[in-house]
């Protein structure tokens, strides 16, 4: 009898974006972006927590941050935040039962119906937008 | 707590907090983004009430939106009673502690304690 734990892949299968299509990636990147976006959370707090040490201790914080690389990384976290946002409206209508498509006869090569055309495009829409919204943060950030 | 309650928060704590956190980012953008930062003005938005207010519901939303996913991408790695037990206490430890000690920021500068 052969243990079923040997098929288990782990993280490593968890993280491969390779099968399954853009719902793969897109599972992939909610997860990436959900850490990052929690991380930057944690960051956020303890960052805000310097004003308690008075102007002098904000300032110091505020140089910290405020350069080309926190700029960048900010901008990063706006990407992270609206995919997150787009992509978890899309799987919350999913699991609502929102564009999953009608129950029909299982024919060859039974394809999904939830992975339609639709929720392809929510997610290419949650890419896009986060794309925009990076560079709208950069213009802003860099702008001034 | 069934997980399907859970999950019912976590979808529930998403939707408040973006529109939330659309407000905390607008507040950014109306003062200009260098400006909001410098001190007298972060002093400011911490005194007025209603916004210190929206803060807290802010950081305890994202707090429970945040570790009850960290404890799902947990669960999906490994199984297991103990596992599981570890993560969603350990979870819970992290978010109440990130809950304090956020509100201990905001209780301070709001009642001027700084």
């Amino acid at each position: 009898m052969t243990n079923q734990d040997e098929h288990k892949e782990g993280i490593g299968g968890m993280i491969n974006p390779r099968r399954y299509g853009i719902e793969r990636v897109a599972y992939l990147l909610m997860r990436l972006s959900g850490l990052g976006l929690l991380a930057y959370f944690i960051a956020h707090i303890y960052e805000t927590s310097s004003i308690l040490k008075g102007q002098v201790g904000w300032n110091e914080f505020l140089e910290l941050t405020q350069t080309n690389a926190g700029h960048a990384i900010l901008a990063i976290v706006i990407g992270m935040c609206v995919f997150h946002t787009v992509n978890g409206i899309r799987v919350m209508l999913g699991q609502g039962g929102v564009g999953v498509g009608k129950p029909a006869r299982p024919d060859y090569p039974y394809p999904p119906a939830s992975q339609n055309i639709r929720h392809k495009m929510g997610i290419y829409s949650a890419i896009t937008l986060a794309a925009i919204a990076m560079m709208y943060g950069l213009a802003i950030m860099f702008g001034e | 707590m069934r997980e399907s309650i859970i999950m019912k928060i976590h979808y529930g704590t998403a939707l408040a907090a973006v529109a939330l956190v659309a407000v905390h980012i607008l507040m950014r953008l109306t003062q200009g983004f260098a400006e909001s930062l410098e001190y007298d003005s972060v002093i400011a938005n911490y005194k007025f009430l209603p916004y210190a207010g929206m803060l807290e519901i802010i950081l305890i939303l994202l707090s429970i939106h945040g570790f009850n996913g960290l404890r799902v991408i947990l669960l999906e790695l490994k199984q297991g009673k103990t596992y599981e037990k570890a993560v969603s206490y350990g979870c819970i430890a992290a978010m109440i502690t990130l809950i304090v000690y956020g509100s201990r920021t905001i209780i301070m500068v709001n009642t001027g304690m700084t």
